[in-house]
């Protein structure tokens, strides 16, 4: 009993094959898109892989981009193939690679749907290296001398203004840092002696932040220092403020804007694959047709093209009989050497 | 009546025509394209832009102009292509040989028209920028400090995202937010003796300080943002003088924005050029093609020699026609003049 199986008639297969055809080069589309995605989403994780420590997974945009690359490969060979269907000396060229094609292309649609899922669930990662790197940089944020870090305030300053977002996960990561160079104080102030010694590591802690995290939507000019002295700014309540500063972390606004970049590739994909998976489906479909009519020698008769020849469990049953009898044919292969190699030599 | 500018086309070069005709039609279809995308471009910074250029300024007329002149190329453009994909199919011409001519005389006028004006406006517009940027920043800064006004409670916010995003600082330096108050008077402290001093200190009672808000710091200093008493030499130290100050932005406002508008209104008006000589081209091109088709009575094929031309007679005779024409219409009584180009001579000499 084949399964789903339908009936063909020579006009049905002329036209199962040019829609095939068109249907494959706007695949070879749908892969270039693929394709410029995965590169999108390599340079941006490039652009930010100061704050990631450089350690951070180009697993999704590199499988991407080959996924994108084969797309490309092995429609625009179904579309020839397609093309070809329509003629049948041209045909019989193509038909003992057929089989070996088409099982390739169901593996393509998995691995595809694979990276599709992988887009989703890749996110943990993500949230790691970037809450190191976000907690390094904050570090080097001072090191403004120091050669290899001297970019750090640059990037940390122009990160907290794009995405709108102060310290790690709060504005409060900064009171616990330096992040002012030893360079720009004045070591004979008392004030400054003052927090120095206050403290075990000998660090200048203030409860300042730079002037990035600063909010424009804000009434009042920006405060920068002294964020929980009420005192010191005329009608200030650091607790009901908040306007002043940006709330949000940069951690989180990063991984928000990661995160809806791979989710709207992921969908991309997904979509792609159940295309994808059409064009495998109806190409069984013109090759199995196609393999009966070319027996009688008659292209214009009907003929029935299925998925598989048998239904499932006995497709699987013959597949696992053709895999042992290889192995035994191998078997038989050697003994017969062996018993002619025999009687010769005896 | 000779015919003006008369082109002698056999059938090998009318299909060379055709075909060179096709293609220019579908470069001024991309031309047109161009123009539309970098018009609606140029609108979308003019929505943002639109607090600091002064209300009476004439610039929105550019690309709101270069828009409709961009369509109408399009339009063009892609008449031109279906025209002369139709001139080498026989079976495709019949339709098209009554809507050509007055196909032509729109894209002529109308289009040609346009484009002239979106031009004239290219060229002319930009000069006024300055002022308008002069007026409409000197507005914002004026206004920074009012957040809680009605109708100004975004100035804050707006001058700060511009001072961020081009990098800039004040209209035409940093000293220019010391000549206005930018802190709101709401959250200045009246028992403070240094306010009191400040708002004393002048005729108008503004609370100056030599302080800049903090858009106007440069992420590329070394050290952490200096905002305040930037005329003091002594409350900041410089502790390497041979280092350049990379505090605060350079630039003030007005010269970025300037230079920033300005080059958008040049890039556009070098397309619309582009635009008006392809669109020329193309229009020419049709002509020729349709009055040398005319010659073999709207048959494709035919191996005749014809003659294209620009216009069946010269100027004076096209005005005379049109004329006579006109005037046989408003006759109460008419003759039997048949309409034509040699009968009016006698018409004259009868009236």
């Amino acid at each position: 009993m084949a399964l789903l199986k339908v009936k063909f008639d020579q006009k049905k297969r002329v036209k199962l094959a040019q829609g095939l055809w068109l249907m494959n080069w706007f695949s070879v589309l749908a892969g270039i898109i693929i394709f410029s995605l995965g590169l999108f989403l390599k340079i941006e994780l490039r652009k930010r892989s100061d704050v990631m420590n450089n350690s951070e997974s180009h697993f999704v945009p590199n499988s991407l981009i080959g996924m994108g690359v084969l797309s490309c490969v092995f429609n625009s060979l179904a579309g020839k193939i397609c093309y070809d269907a329509l003629d049948p000396a041209k045909y019989a060229r193509w038909k003992p690679w057929l089989k070996p094609y088409l099982a390739i292309c169901v593996l393509f649609n998995i691995v595809l749907f694979l990276v599709a899922l992988c887009c989703f669930l890749l996110r943990g990662s993500l949230e790691n290296t970037l809450g190191q790197g976000l907690k390094n940089g904050m570090k080097y944020y001072r090191d403004t001398d120091t050669p290899g870090r001297c970019f750090m305030k640059k990037t940390i300053d122009m990160l907290q203004i794009e995405f709108k977002c102060c310290g790690n996960n709060g504005f409060r990561d900064w009171f616990e840092i330096q992040w002012i160079s030893n360079r720009y104080l004045d070591f004979s102030s008392k004030e400054v002696k003052d927090r120095i010694k206050s403290n075990v590591d000998g660090r200048y802690l203030v409860d300042g932040v730079p002037f990035s995290c600063c909010n424009p939507s804000s009434p009042r000019p920006c405060i920068q220092y002294q964020i929980t002295n009420n005192s010191a700014h005329y009608s200030y309540d650091h607790q009901t403020e908040e306007l002043n500063l940006w709330v949000r972390g940069c951690r989180a606004a990063l991984l928000s804007y990661y995160s809806s970049l791979m989710n709207s590739m992921g969908v991309v994909t997904l979509l792609v694959w159940l295309f994808e998976v059409t064009i495998t489906i109806g190409l069984r479909y013109l090759q199995t047709s196609l393999d009966r009519v070319s027996n009688p020698e008659e292209p214009e008769s009907e003929s029935e093209g299925w998925l598989l020849e048998k239904s499932v469990p006995e497709t699987w049953k013959a597949f696992l009989e053709s895999v042992k009898k290889l192995g035994k044919g191998n078997q038989v292969e050697a003994e017969g050497a062996d018993t002619g190699q025999g009687p010769e030599a005896g | 009546m000779a015919p003006v500018l008369p082109l002698v086309l056999p059938l090998q070069p009318r299909i060379r025509l055709a075909q060179g005709l096709w293609l220019l039609s579908w470069l001024l279809v991309l031309a047109g394209g161009l123009i539309l995308l970098c018009s609606g471009h140029l609108l979308v910074q003019l929505r943002h832009l639109g607090t600091f250029l002064a209300p009476s300024c004439q610039f929105p007329a550019l690309p709101q102009a270069a828009l409709v002149a961009g369509a109408v190329a399009l339009g063009t453009g892609l008449v031109g292509v279906g025209a002369s994909r139709a001139s080498l199919n026989a079976a495709l011409y019949p339709p098209w040989r009554g809507v050509l001519g007055p196909m032509l005389v729109a894209g002529t006028a109308g289009g040609g028209g346009l484009l002239v004006i979106a031009l004239g406006l290219a060229l002319a517009l930009p000069g006024s920028l300055d002022e308008a940027l002069e007026e409409g920043l000197g507005t914002a800064l004026a206004h920074y400090k009012d957040t809680e006004v009605p109708g100004h409670c975004q100035a804050k916010r707006l001058v700060d995202e511009l001072q961020l995003r081009y990098h800039c600082c004040g209209r035409h330096g940093y000293k220019d937010w010391f000549g206005v108050q930018w802190v709101s008077s709401r959250y200045l402290d009246p028992s403070d003796q240094d306010v009191v001093d400040r708002i004393q200190s002048n005729v108008e009672g503004l609370y100056l300080t030599d302080g800049v808000p903090f858009s106007c710091c440069n992420p590329h200093s070394p050290r952490p943002c200096l905002q305040n008493r930037l005329s003091d030499s002594y409350a900041h130290p410089l502790f390497d003088p041979r280092q350049p100050n990379q505090n605060l932005w350079a630039q003030g406002c007005h010269e970025v924005l300037l230079e920033h508008l300005q080059d958008l209104a040049g890039t556009l008006g070098s397309m619309l050029a582009v635009t008006f000589l392809l669109q020329a081209l193309v229009l020419l091109g049709l002509r020729y093609l349709q009055t040398a088709l005319e010659g073999l009575g709207g048959v494709i094929d035919g191996e005749g020699e014809t003659q294209g031309y620009l216009f069946a007679g010269g100027l004076k005779d096209m005005l005379k026609t049109a004329w006579l024409q006109g005037g046989v219409a408003c006759r109460p009584a008419p003759e039997e003049a048949p309409p034509g180009e040699a009968p009016p001579k006698e018409d004259l000499s009868e009236a």
